[in-house]
């Protein structure tokens, strides 16, 4: 980086993603965010404005912190504008003024047009020669791409220009001259520089010239062809090449519709430096016909190792393809859609974790181009993600496989079960008494508790029938953690759900009792009333009952009404267990999906490239002196990292339902079956 | 509106809207109070009439003691669930006969209902009951007996008050009258010693609650002075009964029905002579207090 010779100054930022600035003319119409910090060591400024101006900001800031705390203000531009205005009260100082132009608060300042030169800071330290770039004519800003060396001959210059423009689709032209003498200045060389506008004619003409070793560049415009030549202010913006080049501006501005918009976005400065990308991939020791000065890439012979990757990868992507078209092929066959199995794998974790890991792979591995930006982040991201979770998953099984510890793990495992079932048997003989004092219908209780202490007696069995084999199934399925850590989660997920059967069991039996008694009782309380549900007219109407109707209805609901207590207390206590389990189930869940969906790459790119992923641009300005252009430094804002979360996150699957809190009480109350994973039905909400 | 403020000689007023007249917006002239009318719907009562009338709340009370005494007694062992089932076995099948007997079958007619839907009701409610009589029975084991007795006579307090009695109300509704009565009885019923006791005390209540008003509305109707007959004596049974119970709590229930079957006609008779009705042409004013100005 060359030094431009700047101090902390007036910093500006612009936020492209909230609000566009689509008129330059009149300055930055677009949400600026300054903290005001001027230069205290600026020698051309005079004492009572600094001491105003202290006042002023700490005003200002309080302002500031009230309006954000309390009003949230700092969102309409009329907060700023106003709080401009009455700094303008305060001092007369020329970089105020600079913002009020910026502003567009002060439109005496801004009659005469003010003309934008986007200059890199790589060339800045270049020879004399011609500059060559874009004009934008709807922000009235050029974009200075490279600088062309003396001696070149003219006919080159503008075939090698219109080959760049051929390739690129970027409107690149001679824009104007660059001169820097290292001694004084020539007046044979200003008047040379000149004339070369009428080889190269364009307009306006832009003639930059610094001298020695001073920081202060001197502009200057030519406007032959203009009737009434008027005096123009010029910007000087320095930018890094390198940077605006990779940098990515978000949101991405795909669309069709926002093409027409684009020349006057700041994207339009992005993406003519983003498009010459040509023109910078030159090889560095290749000596054309011209010379020029840009940011120089380090060729092809740099990376020669990503080549040799790129390279390889075609084949190994097509391998891949070719076994992936084979895997999903078995897996779509007709064999494994009969019924019973059909439902055993839609309810089963692992395999809709297997299947998204497949359609994952089948996105990297796909022949064809990403076709933008986003399509490219995608791919890396989920690449990324796969690689880092295989590493953990096989990190985890190189821990399980060592010591025998799938052993111990057998061996404790159906100690753990017993110990569950006889804590249930406790529960449930404490239910069959007096629970915390309730008085229950004793021979309702009995006969719940007896069922479900059978119940229990039939799981104990049928788990130390299968404790032989535990140990053999956990050894051979702990060798898919290989596919992933997830893969894994998932399998834990269900081995806990089918550990716990009983549990789901009892809760299924008690939900069914519960809702039957809940719907029964509500159908009875209406009979009771002598009214009736109306199923056509969706409302409850009056009825006329026959004798023996109110009657047996009446003695069901005196019955169901004082059996209600009984069931609900069994509803709630094995609810409450199977929420328990689902909690546990849910939160692997979770692990899963973030995992699944956490944008690895791009945080990654964030952290250590910050300046790929661009948020909009801010404005430094640098030391000033009268009467030379005003100088920028344009510095990229990146993405914040909730941003870069919310732009890049991956689709997960989702297998457990979106209820609200509302409506799964209310479920829980009616005593309808929740289930961790979603149903068919529920897909159209 | 100066010349509204004398009305024209030549041009009478008319109440109507459509037509511009020369009188201020609230003149009316004397012809105005010609259409005023005093209590036109208010009904002149005879004392014997009303007296009649108030037999069925007489019928009802003495319904719901007689109820409450059977169980009283079922509860203390001295009635036997035999003798009481083979009692209302016997009087209900005495007041079917009576109930087709009455009208000479022209009300039966008039329904369409057969004697087997009769039946059936019937096997339904026996079968029913007798089915969930062990349930009742163990029902409101753990349950509080005060809690039993306070919903029991909750219920027949609600029973009393939705009941039927021929009156034109929004509050009356037969059905939640009949079904209030019937959760009093399985209340009571699971506080008997045995399941058979259950049984006969539901098969009681139905009678006393469902059967017995439905006689007595077709006697009423067709002949008024077995009615009152039927009524005093029904009365009397109660009273003789509750007194084998409680003498105060006899007393007290005499007075009761005296009060309801003759002290309330009179003083209805006597009020309605203070009855002022006024009828008109007119909309009612309604005043309506504007409550948002004390709020303020």
């Amino acid at each position: 980086m060359p030094d431009l010779g700047w101090s902390d100054g007036l910093c500006l930022s612009v936020y492209h993603h909230q609000r566009p600035f689509q008129d330059w003319e009149k300055g930055f119409t677009g949400k600026l965010q300054a903290s005001l910090e001027f230069p205290s060591n600026s020698a051309d400024h005079q004492e009572p404005p600094e001491c105003a101006y202290g006042c002023w900001l700490s005003l200002m800031s309080l302002l500031k912190w009230l309006g954000l705390v309390f009003l949230n203000m700092p969102s309409s531009p009329l907060w700023w504008l106003w709080s401009a205005q009455i700094f303008l009260v305060f001092t007369h100082h020329p970089q105020v003024e600079f913002l009020c132009l910026l502003a567009g608060v002060c439109p005496c300042r801004v009659t005469a047009m003010v003309l934008k030169v986007f200059f890199p800071s790589c060339c800045s330290s270049a020879d004399s020669g011609i500059l060559i770039g874009r004009w934008i004519s709807e922000q009235n800003s050029v974009v200075i791409l490279a600088v062309v060396h003396f001696p070149f001959i003219p006919v080159q210059v503008k075939q090698y220009l219109g080959e760049v423009q051929r390739v690129t689709k970027v409107s690149v032209s001679v824009l104007g001259s660059w001169s820097n003498s290292k001694q004084e200045k020539e007046e044979s060389l200003s008047e040379f520089l000149e004339d070369l506008g009428t080889i190269f004619c364009h307009e306006p003409w832009i003639q930059i010239s610094k001298e020695g070793d001073s920081k202060f560049w001197s502009c200057s415009i030519l406007q032959k062809h203009s009737k009434n030549p008027q005096e123009e202010e010029i910007i000087l913006v320095y930018y890094d090449q390198r940077k605006v080049m990779l940098s990515h501006l978000h949101p991405p501005l795909d669309t069709a519709g926002q093409r027409a918009e684009d020349a006057s976005k700041l994207s339009a400065i992005f993406g003519t430096v983003a498009r010459s990308q040509v023109l910078f991939m030159t090889d560095r020791y290749n000596e054309g016909p011209i010379k020029l000065t840009h940011w120089q890439s380090d060729g092809v012979e740099a990376s020669i190792i990503v080549e040799l990757l790129k390279q390889a990868s075609v084949p190994a992507c097509m391998l891949l393809t070719f076994l992936l078209s084979l895997l999903s092929g078995i897996c779509r066959s007709r064999v494994l859609k009969f019924w019973p199995l059909s439902f055993l794998w839609s309810k089963l974790s692992t395999c809709e974790q297997l299947g998204h890991r497949l359609q994952h792979l089948q996105v990297i591995s796909s022949s064809k181009k990403a076709q933008n930006q986003n399509q490219l982040m995608r791919k890396a991201n989920i690449f990324v993600s796969l690689l880092i979770d295989v590493v953990l998953g096989i990190l985890l099984m190189s821990w399980l496989y060592r010591k025998n510890r799938i052993g111990h793990l057998a061996d404790t495992l159906v100690p753990v079960a017993d110990h569950v079932a006889e804590e249930l048997q406790d529960l449930l003989q404490w239910l069959m008494g007096a629970p915390a004092g309730l008085k229950m219908n004793r021979a309702l209780d009995q006969v719940l508790g007896r069922f479900f202490l059978y119940h229990i007696h039939l799981w104990i069995s049928y788990i130390h029938l299968l404790s032989p084999f535990i140990e053999m199934i956990l050894w051979y399925v702990g060798l898919s953690a290989c596919l992933g850590l997830t893969v894994a989660l998932c399998i834990l997920s269900d081995i806990i759900a089918l550990l716990t059967f009983h549990i789901y069991c009892f809760y299924v039996y008690g939900a069914r009792l519960y809702c039957l008694k809940i719907y029964g009782l509500s159908s009875l309380w209406r009979l009771f009333r002598g009214k009736k549900w109306n199923v056509l007219r969706q409302r409850v109407d009056s009825c006329s009952y026959d004798l023996d109707q109110l009657f047996i209805g009446t003695l069901l609901f005196t019955i169901l009404l004082f059996l209600l207590p009984t069931t609900a207390l069994y509803y709630l206590v094995f609810t409450l267990l199977r929420l328990l389990v689902v909690i546990v189930q849910g939160l692997i869940h979770l692990l899963v999906d973030l995992i699944d969906s956490l944008p690895l790459y791009s945080l990654i790119l964030r952290l250590c490239r910050s300046y790929r992923l661009a948020a909009g641009v801010k404005f430094r300005v640098l030391e000033q002196q009268d009467g030379k252009p005003l100088r920028l430094l344009m510095q990229i804002n990146p993405l914040s990292y909730r941003g870069v979360v919310q732009t890049y996150r991956l689709p997960t699957y989702s297998c457990y339902p979106r209820d609200s809190w509302a409506s799964l009480c209310k479920k829980l109350f009616l005593g309808e079956l929740i289930y961790p994973w979603k149903h068919k039905g529920d897909k159209q909400n | 509106m100066t010349c509204a403020q004398q009305p024209v000689p030549g041009r009478r007023w008319q109440k109507v809207l459509y037509e511009r007249q020369p009188f201020p917006d609230n003149y009316v002239d004397q012809r105005f109070l010609e259409e005023l009318r005093k209590n036109v719907h208010a009904r002149q009562y005879r004392y014997q009439a009303v007296v009649f009338q108030s037999g069925a709340v007489v019928q009802q009370l003495c319904s719901v003691c007689v109820f409450v005494l059977t169980w009283w007694y079922m509860d203390a062992g001295m009635l036997s669930p035999q003798g009481l089932f083979g009692a209302a076995l016997v009087s209900s099948l005495l007041g079917y006969v009576l109930f087709d007997a009455v009208d000479g079958g022209a009300g039966r007619w008039a329904s369409g209902r057969t004697r087997w839907a009769d039946l059936k009701s019937t096997l339904v409610f026996a079968a029913f009951t007798y089915g969930f009589s062990p349930v009742l029975k163990t029902l409101t084991e753990s349950i509080s007996t005060d809690t039993i007795y306070a919903m029991s006579a909750l219920m027949l307090l609600g029973h009393l008050i939705f009941f039927d009695y021929g009156a034109n109300a929004a509050i009356v509704s037969s059905t939640l009258s009949l079904n209030m009565a019937i959760f009093a009885s399985v209340c009571l019923a699971s506080r008997l010693p045995r399941a058979l006791h259950a049984f006969v005390m539901v098969t009681f209540a139905m009678q006393i609650f469902a059967l017995w008003p439905m006689l007595q509305k077709k006697l009423k109707a067709q002949t008024p002075r077995c009615y009152v007959g039927v009524t005093v004596l029904f009365a009397l049974a109660a009273l003789a009964g509750l007194a084998t119970v409680s003498s105060v709590g006899a007393v007290l229930f005499a007075s009761l029905l005296l009060a309801i079957s003759c002290l309330c006609p009179y003083c209805l008779i006597r009020l309605q002579l203070l009855k002022d009705n006024i009828h008109g042409p007119w909309d009612e004013a309604e005043i309506k207090e504007d409550l948002s100005r004390f709020l303020m």
